[in-house]
């Protein structure tokens, strides 16, 4: 257990030391390992850390005339690539991510989806959300110190509040009366990834997990973050744990049948399409909370629900 | 909203609960008109419920209990509504480990045992006379899913012994009729009859004649069947209630639950 907690702190470490090398690190590392190869998703976002766009699609300082051409330049793609809201994030490891990809598609295809639409069958919609309301509000300890992370009282506040109120007179969590008109305690979406980016950490790299998905090597931490907070980890048989989150998976599955297909339908490469999505989500994550907004109920694009 | 004369209402509560005998209830049954919206919804609630009665088997024993509960109802149209409650509670039954004869001793004389789960199904239905008062009606049965156990030991004619006394398939059912008056800021004040049946069975393991309950497998039955209670539900804020009950039978019990309208 504690061979654990080093491990992760020596994660953490490792995360901090290459975010504070920012932009230039990961390109360094980008072009290092995967010269030629990487792909930039799309124009990078208003944050400087996630520069990470390579050839093609960018051009190289060393071919830039002058510092103030550049810099206009650069104002300019700034603006454009805001109005399009894209975000870029380093792919040394697209070869394996692309396989990962694959797997986890087929998996999806050929598993998850034919188990949750018979899942879907058997249960009604008002059983599932409750089973959701359930993972959810077990999830609040990550939330919770996130916000506390964060130095964001108010969110803090808010989930202890939800987490009282949907326990106590949410039957344990199953009905979710604090996001009710009267009580309006809504969740708020905090993980330990978007605190590390608040923090001033950059995604590090694209990686796509098998069975987890996407998530960058900053996001990597709120995976382990997530299984060690769980109370079905510390779970006696050790199956109770995987099982249960593999019911968690193919209820949360149910749930949203037909938005990955969506994604998937409408992008010439589906690969790419995630991995923007992915890196757009994760960065309007951080970047809501920097300017503590409250994200609208509802707003998310059906591209961004998948990764909720 | 009609003008209520206090008077009449503390008379009528008065006359059910002397006209009242005592009976055996395992738990609230809350205002007789349900909370949930008009147009359906859901209604939650957490209690703590202080349960004092006596059952007979030859000799009187008090039984006592300490609930608390986690309760979902779901109704409409202020009319109906269907419930359910799941709790532990403690059980305690004064002198049935007591010695029952000279030539046995016994270490303890009370049964004890703690977090034992239970469950409680009920449903109600009300009839509004004007703004004011109605009247309403209900069903609730309570089951103990768990056994609850306690050992004693002691001498029997100079022989050592220990027995486990076993008390399973705790189960009432109670149905009332609640009249009901609604005050200011929609405050309830109800009050009204009840009548209840309840059983359980005793077990000693092995049987011991010397000790009070240990003679050997048996069936315990509330003493009386009839009962009264009042309480009063009120706002506090942002659809939180507050419920407060009493009931008397042979003894008196009461608890309270914070409720949750949504």
């Amino acid at each position: 257990m504690v061979k654990r907690f080093y491990f992760l702190i020596l994660v953490v470490a490792f995360l901090w030391a290459g975010s504070s090398h920012g932009a230039d690190t990961a390109q360094t590392m980008n072009q290092t390992m995967l010269p030629g190869k990487s792909r930039s998703v799309a124009a990078s976002s208003s944050v400087q850390e996630n520069k990470v766009g390579t050839g093609d699609a960018r051009t190289s300082a060393a071919d830039r005339e002058s510092p103030d051409e550049e810099a206009v330049d650069e104002e300019e793609e700034e603006g454009e690539e805001e109005e399009e809201g894209e975000v870029s994030i380093s792919d040394p490891l697209e070869s394996f991510n692309r396989a990962m990809f694959q797997f986890n598609d087929r998996l999806y295809f050929w598993v998850v989806k034919p188990v949750a639409q018979g899942y879907s069958k058997v249960v009604p919609e008002s059983g599932r959300s409750s089973v959701k309301n359930f993972f959810s509000n077990l999830g609040f300890p990550k939330r919770f110190v996130s916000c506390l992370f964060q130095a964001d009282f108010g969110s803090a506040a808010t989930e202890l509040g939800r987490f009282v109120v949907n326990t106590v007179w949410g039957v344990g969590g199953l009905l979710d009366p604090a996001a009710n008109k009267e009580l309006g305690l809504q969740k708020q979406d905090a993980d330990i990834g978007q605190t590390l980016g608040i923090y001033g950490l950059g995604h590090g790299f694209y990686i796509v997990w098998p069975v987890f998905g996407p998530s960058s090597l900053r996001d990597t931490v709120d995976i382990a973050g997530e299984y060690f907070q769980s109370p079905f980890t510390y779970a006696d048989p050790w199956y109770v744990g995987p099982s249960v989150r593999a019911y968690e998976g193919v209820n949360s599955a149910s749930l949203r049948i037909g938005d990955y297909e969506a994604l998937k339908e409408a992008a010439i490469d589906p690969y790419v399409a995630l991995r923007n999505a992915y890196a757009q989500y994760r960065q309007n994550m951080v970047k809501k909370k920097e300017k503590r907004e409250t994200p609208a109920p509802g707003g998310a694009k059906p591209s961004q629900r998948i990764f909720q | 909203m009609a003008k209520i004369n206090p008077g009449t209402i503390i008379l009528s509560v008065f006359m059910m609960m002397v006209l009242c005998v005592p009976a055996f209830a395992g738990g609230p049954f809350g205002p007789p008109q349900p909370l949930a919206k008009d147009s359906g919804g859901l209604r939650t609630a957490v209690g703590y419920w202080y349960h004092e009665d006596k059952f007979d088997n030859g000799a009187d024993h008090v039984i006592r209990q300490n609930q608390v509960y986690s309760e979902v109802a779901y109704g409409a149209g202020k009319a109906w509504e269907v419930y359910g409650r799941v709790g532990v509670s403690s059980i305690e039954i004064e002198d049935a480990l007591s010695s029952a004869r000279p030539s046995t001793t016994s270490s303890k004389s009370d049964f004890e045992d703690n977090w034992k789960f239970f469950g409680t199904l009920g449903a109600k239905g009300f009839y509004p006379f004007n703004e004011t008062f109605g009247v309403g009606a209900f069903v609730q049965g309570t089951y103990f899913f768990r056994d609850a156990d306690d050992n004693v030991s002691g001498m029997t004619g100079g022989a050592p012994y220990t027995m486990e006394l076993r008390l399973t398939d705790l189960w009432d059912v109670n149905f009332g009729i609640g009249f009901q008056a609604t005050l200011w800021r929609d405050a309830k004040l109800y009050a009204g009859p009840y009548v209840c049946y309840a059983e359980a069975q005793v077990s000693p393991a092995p049987a011991m004649s010397g000790v009070r309950l240990g003679s050997g497998d048996t069936t315990l039955q509330n003493k009386t069947n009839v009962g009264g209670f009042m309480g009063i539900d009120v706002p506090i804020a942002k659809g939180f209630r507050l419920n407060v009950e009493g009931q008397y039978s042979e003894r008196f019990s009461a608890g309270a639950a914070i409720t949750l309208v949504y």
